[in-house]
């Protein structure tokens, strides 16, 4: 089994762990009756009722799947 | 795994699954649903080679088939809906494309395409008499405009010359 020789220093494994970025998300904006969302775009969203209850998926206008 | 998914997606006509998994299963599926609207026997038995049971197969041939007789292709539809709470896998919703064929947007392109096909042939006749006219106006136009401009550059570059 390989085995490491040296003690890896504190300054290259900083090195390493520094280099995990977190990248952000592209999101589309919609305007929908004065109120802004952000969403990710060609993914169906959740199409709700008055009171705020999930009813179904929904994609470009067609009924997709249930939540 | 592809010919359960597939046979369960004849079943339901409409099911949720990974994207991987959808995308693997799709031309399997496109196939199978080709073998169906073929609907002789050695497709049935081809059919049969993969997905086993007969129910299965029975209503593929007898529901299915009809339903995309006048498909050409693109028999699935693949909706992205979201991440699975476990995994973070990207689930879908892959179903059959049932409808029936509009054929409104596709013939608008083609007759588009063919008018544009067409028309340049004429209207590259028509153009290139206008055209042959238009030419030599404008590009003595821009001849004796190019001269003057030259004249005048040479104009102004003479005296520096001189001043040298």
């Amino acid at each position: 089994m390989a085995v490491p020789k040296r003690k890896m220093s504190r300054a290259s494994t900083r090195a390493r762990r520094a280099q995990w970025k977190a990248t952000p998300p592209t999101l589309v904006k919609t305007v929908e009756g004065g109120k802004t969302t952000y969403s990710l775009p060609h993914r169906a969203k959740v199409v709700e009722d008055s009171t705020g209850a999930p009813l179904y998926m929904e994609y470009k206008g067609r009924k997709v799947a249930d939540v | 795994m592809l010919a359960n998914l597939a046979a369960a997606l004849f079943t339901h006509k409409s099911i949720k699954t990974t994207e991987t998994k959808a995308k693997r299963m799709r031309p399997l599926v496109e196939r199978l649903i080709t073998f169906a609207k073929r609907g002789d026997l050695h497709a049935r038995r081809r059919v049969l080679a993969v997905i086993g049971d007969k129910t299965v197969v029975h209503e593929l041939f007898t529901e299915i088939a009809p339903l995309v007789e006048l498909r050409e292709g693109g028999y699935t539809r693949i909706t992205k809906l979201g991440f699975r709470k476990g995994d973070n896998a990207s689930m879908v919703q892959i179903e059959l494309v049932l409808e029936p064929v509009s054929p409104k947007p596709k013939s608008a392109k083609k007759t588009a395409a063919a008018a544009a096909a067409s028309a340049p042939a004429e209207v590259a006749v028509e153009e290139t008499e206008p055209a042959a006219e238009e030419a030599p106006v404008e590009s003595a136009e821009q001849a004796e405009a190019v001269e003057v401009e030259t004249a005048e550059v040479d104009a102004e570059a003479a005296p520096v010359g001189d001043a040298k």
